[in-house]
């Protein structure tokens, strides 16, 4: 009895929480032309073999460099004029000829850093080479929401990523739903939700601290139920964590929770393929495409599809050469990805040469951040990237 | 004003007259509002407890009543003396780290990845002190594997050892000014061991931080620009002649000295080259000659054929160096808003006394500012501070162990020797997210009633993957086997390369740093709270809630959501149990983040 009791009243408490989160969310929010858009950023974290993910199966040079682990032309999964897919990723091939991914040619930065944790860093603040303590996704929605609006950015990991550090806006940042939690007996917990409730005194951090405090009481059950109670028929492939992590972006999506920036990574370095890399990258690359793709198809079945696009990086490309070790070594230049319905697909920029190198690697062709300009300007409708940027990068026209 | 005075004082009158005292109290804590911005010093008439508790929260980690009492008995000028004159205070009962001697001599230098250090031993036969195997055996390079993983391991273990360690300095310390300096300029000269990979490089890098914390600002940066934790950290063994690496010289001026926006991308090109050449053979300093670039340079200005010392001098002369740096410890130490007026006059000083760090420290601890509403408990509190301070509260001497403090405070965004990034912690309103707020609360849970039982140590932690190896070669299969995980493609790639198997190493290297490090001793914290309350004569729930508050909390609580603990209290009996509920909810109260 219990149990269907708690079952039926389920979706009622949630589409009342929801309503009082969007409310709050929404409060005094006019400078985006698209206030229901959503982004998704996607970090595989590593260094991703760039050269091996969109190939360059036109350019001799790359199988030159590449004589043991360069993908043979004829397993290729070709959609451009010399360049296809990994064979693995048939799900971008799906999403590509639906028109709806945009690659973006060698990606990078002046002076590039081949330490992950630099490099990754630059990427995060969005500001190579310099002493940002700010994530650029953090400066994004402090330029955009008022510091009092809610749950602005969700970021899914073990722990808060340096790019939705912001100044005003606390991300909410959990890995394991069901562990986002207030912890001790009804007795404790009730005395602390009353003790959470919003003040007005003169000390403005205390005032800060008591609305999060509300806030975590409130979207932790939220988040916690939206979870748990999610079902899906899309099928988001095999793939580790990011087919979960995606899902349960669509499942906060679906609760109408009233974030505008999702953050979603994969765990440790799993993209560094130093050594033997050819089945692992199969892998990463297979998990990744089958989980985008289900991701947009899940969100297209919300009716949300029209309001969702995915962004994704990673913090360096690795070496034309391969290494002794059938692996690759950092390097520079990448591409970067953009899904979506809005999106025009197709090929951006212009691929780096594979033999003018610089000290054995690419040189960029595109700064990374005019693809955050794109997506700040033209997919949310925020038009001062260069506040949110600290300088001016030209959108490339990617999104209708 | 006024009315900030009023309120607690009506709701006071209200109530009973124990909440009248407690408001009359509460209201008298931080100066007037005209206080702000003001760098007079205090005087006697100012003095009190509250001004005492505050002091003694920012320039160390708190302090329990009593220690609070005997401070505030003190003039302010004797008070701050005492905490920032710190040399005179006997501290000799602090123990140096205990190291576990994990590192031999065929480790030095230990190589950037395993893949490298494979590399290496192809072509010598050997590596990190170990031989190849002869030839025709199975795994001919799996001992310099297995030595890889441990070098790793063992140096991660270490340093949650010494993480530890410095915790309990911070908690045990006479001289906590010294350590709350050592851990600004920690976050100020960021180094993570993460990247630097040599527990010995931190331990050294602290001594020296801690050596120089209220000295001068030209002996840390020298000091910091020749510490190889940081020639490490920094890839300066890269920044060479004949290409420089511009890292160096580009957080010299952007994060250590001068700011951004105060000088241009050609000075810091040109400080970059006067500092090549300057690297380090393990745990020394070393001046590389041949890798130095003698020409001239031109730097802010200047012309001359300089190197690191001239660049750093230069540094000096700039009246914005006082200001940036002046500034960045107003922020640590007070609030997180400078008005510029503040940050001028405070620069101006710093510069003048060729920046020592003494007067400055005393110039912002007596000032009026110090002790206005703006600064008065509007900190947020870092999380080592946050479970230093509160272990230095309950009147502890040693770090409970049962929970872990570096997962406690690693949890919340902060892990000693390893900061996010070159730019240190951010601090302020970044360490709070919702899910870091309740977090925040819940490991107190965990400290006051502590899960001896389900505690996983955090020095013999290993990988699933990991220990699924040491199962399975334990039920007697073979390496190939041990190491194979559900998908065949995976296993084969792991154990493919004849020479050695990866997995197995990552196995095998927990292994022998298990053996190789000092244990962390298991210990939950020891507290009997029914005699905190009772010594301090709290006999009604009343009294045990506003003792509690006295104890633990600076910024003061609104008399409703007091009532909520006194009623919180009154629905139980008095025991330890009840009195430790009580005060897991007010250490997760909203209020008690601010310090």
């Amino acid at each position: 009895m219990y149990g269907i009791g708690v079952g039926g009243m389920l979706p009622l408490i949630l589409s009342r929480t929801s309503a009082a989160l969007s409310a709050q969310a929404l409060q005094g929010t006019s400078v985006e032309k698209h206030p229901n858009r959503i982004l998704v950023v996607i970090e595989l974290s590593g260094g991703n073999d760039g050269l091996n993910t969109v190939v360059p199966f036109g350019d001799p040079a790359y199988y030159r460099a590449r004589p043991k682990i360069g993908i043979i032309e004829r397993e290729v999964i070709k959609v451009a004029d010399g360049f296809g897919f990994h064979p693995s990723m048939v799900g971008f091939e799906r999403l590509y000829k639906d028109g709806r991914l945009a690659v973006v040619h060698g990606c990078g930065y002046d002076h590039p850093s081949l330490s992950h944790f630099s490099s990754m860093g630059f990427w995060h603040t969005g500001v190579p080479n310099g002493g940002e303590p700010l994530g650029w996704l953090g400066r994004l929605a402090d330029a955009t929401y008022p510091a009092t609006s809610k749950n602005v950015i969700v970021n899914l990991g073990n722990s808060q990523s340096l790019a939705v550090r912001g100044q005003q806006h606390s991300p909410l940042v959990f890995d394991d739903p069901g562990r986002f939690r207030r912890d001790g007996t009804d007795e404790e917990k009730h005395a602390l939700a009353m003790l959470s409730e919003s003040r007005t005194t003169s000390n403005a951090t205390l005032d800060f601290l008591a609305n999060t405090a509300k806030n975590a009481t409130e979207s932790s059950d939220f988040v916690r139920r939206a979870s748990t109670s999610y079902r899906t028929p899309v099928d988001y492939g095999q793939g580790g964590g990011l087919a979960g992590n995606l899902q349960r972006v669509a499942a906060l999506i679906a609760a109408e929770m009233p974030t505008r920036l999702y953050y979603v990574t994969y765990q440790g370095n799993s993209f560094d393929t130093h050594v033997q890399q050819a089945d692992l990258h199969t892998r990463l690359l297979m998990y990744t495409a089958d989980a985008v793709r289900g991701f947009m198809d899940d969100v297209a079945r919300l009716g949300r599809g029209d309001d969702v696009a995915v962004m994704i990086f990673t913090e360096f490309g690795r070496r034309v050469e391969e290494n002794g070790s059938l692996g690759t070594d950092h390097g520079t230049a990448t591409p970067m990805f953009l899904v979506g319905k809005a999106v025009k697909g197709g090929f951006y920029s212009r691929h780096p040469s594979l033999t003018d190198l610089d000290d054995g690697n690419m040189k960029m062709t595109t700064d990374f951040r005019r693809v955050y300009a794109t997506a700040i300007k033209e997919w949310l409708g925020y038009d001062q990237t260069q506040a949110v940027l600290k300088g001016t990068f030209a959108p490339m026209g990617v999104f209708a | 004003m006024i009315r900030s005075l009023v309120r607690p004082l009506l709701a006071g009158l209200v109530v009973c007259a124990v909440a009248l005292t407690l408001a009359a109290r509460v209201a008298t804590a931080p100066g007037p509002a005209s206080w702000a911005d003001d760098l007079t010093p205090i005087t006697k008439a100012d003095w009190n407890y509250d001004r005492a508790a505050h002091l003694i929260e920012r320039a160390g980690f708190g302090a329990t009543p009593a220690e609070i009492e005997r401070l505030a008995a003190l003039s302010p000028d004797q008070a701050v003396a005492r905490l920032v004159n710190y040399e005179s205070i006997d501290n000799s009962a602090l123990k140096p780290f205990d190291e576990s001697g994990i590192w031999d001599r065929g480790m030095d230098p230990f190589p950037p990845s395993r893949a490298e250090a494979v590399r290496l031993a192809r072509d010598r036969g050997e590596g990190l002190g170990e031989k190849m195997l002869s030839p025709g055996s199975p795994r001919r390079l799996q001992p310099i594997v297995d030595k890889f993983f441990y070098g790793l391991y063992a140096n991660q273990i270490e340093t949650q050892r010494l993480g530890l360690w410095w915790a309990n300095r911070m908690l045990a310390t006479p001289r906590p000014l010294e350590e709350k300096l050592t851990l600004f300029w920690h976050g100020h000269f960021a180094t993570g061991e993460n990247k630097v990979r040599d527990y010995r490089m931190m331990l050294q890098q602290n001594l020296m931080l801690r050596a120089n914390a209220s000295g001068r600002l030209q002996d840390l940066l020298i000091g910091i620009l020749k510490d190889p934790a940081m020639l490490v950290y920094l890839d300066n063994g890269e920044n060479v002649k004949s290409h420089p690496n511009e890292n160096f010289g580009r957080e010299l001026l952007e994060l250590f000295s001068m700011g951004v926006g105060n000088y241009t991308e050609h000075d810091v090109r040109e400080a970059a080259r006067a500092f090549t050449g300057w690297t380090n053979d393990v745990l020394t300093y070393k001046f590389d000659a041949a890798q130095h670039d003698f020409a001239e340079k031109t730097f802010l200005g200047r012309k001359g054929t300089f190197n690191g010392d001239d660049i750093i001098r230069i540094i000096l002369e700039q009246p914005v160096t006082g200001e940036f740096v002046a500034g960045k410890l107003y922020r640590y130490f007070v609030r997180e808003e400078l008005s510029p007026a503040v940050r001028t006059q405070l620069g101006r000083e710093f510069h003048e006394s060729g920046y020592q760090i003494k007067p400055l420290m005393t110039r912002i601890l007596l000032s009026k500012d110090f002790y206005s509403p703006a600064s008065y408990a509007t900190q947020i509190k870092s999380p080592a501070h946050l479970v230093v301070s509160t272990y230095r509260k309950m009147g502890l001497r040693e770090t409970p162990t049962i929970p872990d403090f570096g997962r406690m405070t690693g949890g919340l965004g902060q892990s000693l020797f390893d900061p996010p990034n070159v730019a240190g912690w951010a601090g302020g309103r970044t360490w709070i997210t919702p899910a870091t707020l309740l977090q925040r609360g819940n490991m107190f849970r965990d400290v006051l009633f502590p899960d001896v039982k389900n505690f996983r140590p955090p020095d013999r932690a290993m990988s699933a993957t990991d220990q699924r190896v040491g199962e399975r070669l334990a039920m007697g299969m073979n390496i190939t086997e041990a190491t194979r995980e559900g998908d065949a493609e995976s296993n084969k790639m792991i154990d493919r390369d004849e020479d050695y198997n990866t997995r197995y190493g990552g196995w095998a290297g927990y292994q022998i740093a298990f053996k190789r490090t000092k244990l962390i001793p298991r210990q939950p914290m020891s507290i009997d709270l029914v005699s905190m309350v009772e010594a301090a004569h709290a006999d009604t729930p009343e009294k045990v809630v506003d003792h509690f508050l006295r104890r633990f909390l600076r910024a003061s609580l609104a008399e409703k959501d007091r009532q909520v603990l006194v009623d919180f209290l009154k629905s139980k009996r008095m025991d330890e149990r009840s009195l430790r509920e009580l005060l897991y909810v007010v250490l997760s109260l909203p209020e008690y983040q601010l310090g």
